[in-house]
């Protein structure tokens, strides 16, 4: 019997192996991704501070008005929502669809119409399966997401926010807080909002032609912008969730193995002691 | 000549930070150059070569996406969707995307996938114009 439990634990201690090799190798491909995509999200920080500034200067002229900050009328808002392209991430695609779900709840409760446009496949298999009006699905796009496709997506949106499909867009992804903590956020994005420092005053600023028609040519630029940064945001989230994730998985593994290389040990000692004690009373029976 | 502080910005990065002398750039109304002491100025950018003069007589130049450029007192700060020098052009990705927007138009499918692709057609000839391969 001792023999047969030995395989047993030998064979299970190999398979607990090979499976730490492969969230191993997942913790440090995740970590490589993770410093590549923080860099890229740094990297747009600067593009944003000087459109968000261009744009409240212009909207702290007390003559301002666009279609773009107009108060809401319809009911009926689009919901963006960012979710990664693979699962293994720990909590990190259900946490943002669960916020996401209830965000929209929310919204039903409250009478508006909800759309969805999904981006990363989770997002997309999530939305459609549970028969959300899904107008635009775009998965695989995070990890080489490029400001073409942010503009394309953005282009979009635009075109159908000009044309009254609907007159809210809210933002659903994962920011990145730190290493150890990624929290999904609902952010709203169109009607453009709360811009102005407080400060009415016209500035001696020449806008060419009209600074109504440079801050409608900016929404776009800045919703391109954001939707870029967003992805980027929780592709560095759904990567650093993933290296937790996996890193757990990796000391899971280790502890088991421990437990079991015990167990191991002990049953080889058993079956020595065994072993022993029946050569030592066989001679013994001998002698007599 | 006097020079001011130009920064060129994209989402990706801080493309370009130093002292220039003068800067072109189109809006829709046209061509714009830039010198040092312009009046205050926001104006947005076509789809267009930005050309950068750092001494007064040679110029560099870039393509621009949709932007938006902005002179202040003695700064001017070009914020675009991308931007590239022209020797840095990815020739056969512009053709590629010229090529699918010319196919999407041929296409005549509605209004919006018209204008999108129109918008992308213009975009890819303006980056082919500014690496010199049309």
């Amino acid at each position: 019997m001792a023999t047969a439990n030995m395989k047993d634990v030998k064979r299970r201690i190999k398979s607990v192996e090979s499976t730490m090799q492969i969230t191993k190798a997942m913790q440090l491909v995740a970590s490589s991704k993770l410093r590549r995509a923080k860099e890229r999200a740094l990297a747009a920080q600067p593009f944003f501070e000087t459109l968000y500034d261009t744009m409240s200067d212009i909207s702290n002229d007390p003559a301002f008005k666009s279609v773009y900050t107009k108060k809401k009328l319809l009911r009926s808002t689009l919901i963006v929502v960012i979710a990664g392209d693979r699962g293994l991430a720990g909590g990190f695609n259900s946490n943002v669809l669960k916020l996401a779900v209830s965000h929209a709840e929310e919204l039903k409760a409250s009478g508006d119409k909800v759309s969805v446009i999904a981006i990363g496949k989770k997002a997309v298999e999530f939305f459609e399966k549970r028969g959300y009006d899904v107008i635009s699905a775009y998965p695989q796009v995070a990890e080489n997401m490029d400001i073409y496709d942010a503009e394309d997506i953005s282009e979009e949106i635009i075109q159908k926010f000009r044309s009254a499909y609907f007159d809210q867009v809210d933002l659903v992804y994962t920011t990145f807080v730190s290493a150890l903590s990624q929290t999904p956020v609902a952010v709203s994005v169109l009607p453009v909002k709360d811009l102005g420092n407080g400060r009415k005053h016209s500035s001696l600023t020449e806008y060419d032609p009209s600074p109504e028609e440079v801050f409608d040519s900016l929404v776009p630029q800045y919703l391109t912008g954001l939707i870029y940064a967003a992805v980027v945001d929780s592709f560095a989230s759904e990567q650093a969730a993933r290296r937790t994730a996996m890193e757990s998985a990796s000391d899971n593994a280790e502890e088991m193995i421990n437990g079991l290389s015990l167990l191991y040990n002990r049953a080889r000692q058993a079956m020595i002691t065994q072993e022993l004690t029946e050569i030592s009373s066989a001679s013994l029976n001998d002698s007599q | 000549m006097q020079s001011f502080k130009l920064k060129i910005v994209t989402p990706r990065s801080v493309f370009y930070e130093g002292e220039a002398v003068q800067v072109i750039a189109k809006t829709q109304a046209g061509n714009i150059g830039i010198l040092a002491g312009h009046t205050p100025y926001v104006a947005p950018l076509v789809p267009s070569p930005l050309r950068i003069s750092e001494n007064g007589t040679d110029f560099r130049t870039a393509a621009v996406s949709t932007g938006v450029i902005k002179a202040e007192k003695d700064r001017v700060t070009v914020v675009a969707g991308a931007v590239e020098w022209a020797e840095d052009i990815d020739v056969a990705r512009a053709e590629r995307s010229k090529e699918r927007a010319e196919r999407e138009l041929a296409a005549k499918k509605g209004d919006k996938e018209f204008e999108r692709a129109e918008q992308r057609l213009k975009r890819a000839l303006n980056r082919l114009s500014v690496s010199g391969k049309l």
